[in-house]
């Protein structure tokens, strides 16, 4: 799919341009990395589901790196981000999971 | 009739509940999931959405930002703390720890100066010569003078896996430092105080010169302390080996001929004390 294309891009764009990440954006880029991976998964799995809609996918890609970032925001506001990026990374974590077992059932129907 | 319906109606007993099952959307296919590959391929190929221009440029943009996030990030977890095992950790605390042991053995030694001046009897004259001793040794930590002793040669030839990194380098300086080297050589290039290594296009860069492969770095101190400082199990010696497969041979010498010299540094800022 065009997104598959799309990381395939971006990882060799990534290992030729060198770029240095501002230090605000160094701890919420991991969780956006995360949350991105969790949108694709999803989107995986709806494509198979046959109810993928793009406008859905970029919605939900969109507010879920949103989200998570919020919540690491508020988490350094109030001085719990590590926690808080912990439980991010966790039910991300569990949903990409689920996500994947989905996808293999429908790759291997078991 | 009648009878029987109402008898019916009167009925108390409870029969399973009927499923009632939400009609299924009728989709071009009769399943409406994907269950093989042809099924797959032919829905990748006339899946509306899927389909057009600016729907996939938009899919294609997304799939390379987090690719390159990816990426960016992955340099970033490669080059800070995070990344360090906790033994590697460890190994740091104790650094640090044999640095502030080192400060105040040097506070120690600096309180008896004091006292000495303070004591002798000749004032003026035990000025002087603590001022030419410390002189002296300040001339090598700056590296304004050359300077010979017993110590090691390390050759670490560059990587067979990926090129040797300047932290990793840096690391090989800071051990040495630690294990109580006075005076240090990368190249051609005397390490003081402001020495730096850096990553470039070209090759690692100290001081402005461009260092090449093999890296010899030479060193003064206890030689069998510097040696085990490399080649302790566990520590940069080994790093360099497993990480970036570069050899590392040390030898020790008895004597080490250190004869590069630091820039002369002017000070903007700083003042000496009258």
């Amino acid at each position: 799919m065009a997104a598959v294309l799309g990381i395939i891009v971006g990882v060799v764009v990534g290992i030729f341009v060198h770029t240095d990440v501002p230090v605000w954006l160094q701890p919420y880029l991991p969780i956006m990395v995360v949350a991105a991976l969790d949108a694709l998964l999803g989107a995986g799995r709806s494509f198979f589901e046959r109810n993928f809609s793009d406008r859905v996918f970029v919605i939900s890609f969109l507010s879920n790196v949103l989200t998570a970032v919020l919540l690491v925001y508020i988490g350094s506001l109030l001085g719990v981000s590590s926690q808080l990026t912990t439980a991010v990374i966790v039910v991300l974590g569990i949903r990409i999971f689920s996500n994947v077992s989905a996808i293999r059932r429908f790759i291997f129907s078991a | 009739m009648a009878e029987e319906n109402e008898k019916e109606a009167d009925s108390t007993q409870t029969g399973v509940f009927p499923v009632v099952e939400k009609p299924r959307k009728l989709s071009r296919a009769a399943s409406s999931t994907i269950s093989s590959w042809s099924e797959f391929l032919r829905e990748l190929r006339h899946n509306r959405h899927t389909r057009g221009l600016v729907s996939s440029l938009i899919l294609i943009a997304l799939g390379a930002g987090v690719g390159y996030a990816f990426m960016a990030q992955q340099r970033i977890t490669n080059t800070s703390y995070d990344a360090l095992s906790e033994s590697e950790l460890v190994t740091l605390l104790d650094e640090t720890n044999n640095q502030i042991t080192r400060l105040e053995t040097q506070r120690t030694q600096l309180s008896q100066q004091l006292d000495s001046i303070q004591t002798a009897n000749n004032k003026q004259q035990e000025i002087e010569r603590i001022a030419q001793e410390n002189k002296d040794a300040n001339d090598i930590l700056s590296g304004s003078t050359a300077a010979y002793g017993p110590g090691i040669q390390v050759t670490i030839s560059q990587g067979t896996k990926k090129d040797v990194s300047a932290a990793s380098l840096f690391t090989v300086i800071e051990e040495l430092r630690n294990a109580g080297a006075e005076v240090i050589q990368i190249g051609d290039v005397r390490v003081v105080t402001s020495t730096y290594v850096t990553d470039t296009k070209t090759g690692l860069v100290s001081d402005g010169v461009l260092l090449e492969a093999p890296y010899v770095i030479k060193a003064i101190g206890d030689k069998t302390a510097l040696q085990n400082a490399i080649d302790i199990s566990g520590g940069v010696g080994s790093s360099l080996r497993v990480n970036y497969g570069s050899t590392v041979t040390v030898v020790q010498k008895s004597k080490v001929d250190i004869t590069a010299l630091a820039h002369s540094f002017e000070y903007k800022y700083a003042q000496t004390v009258e």
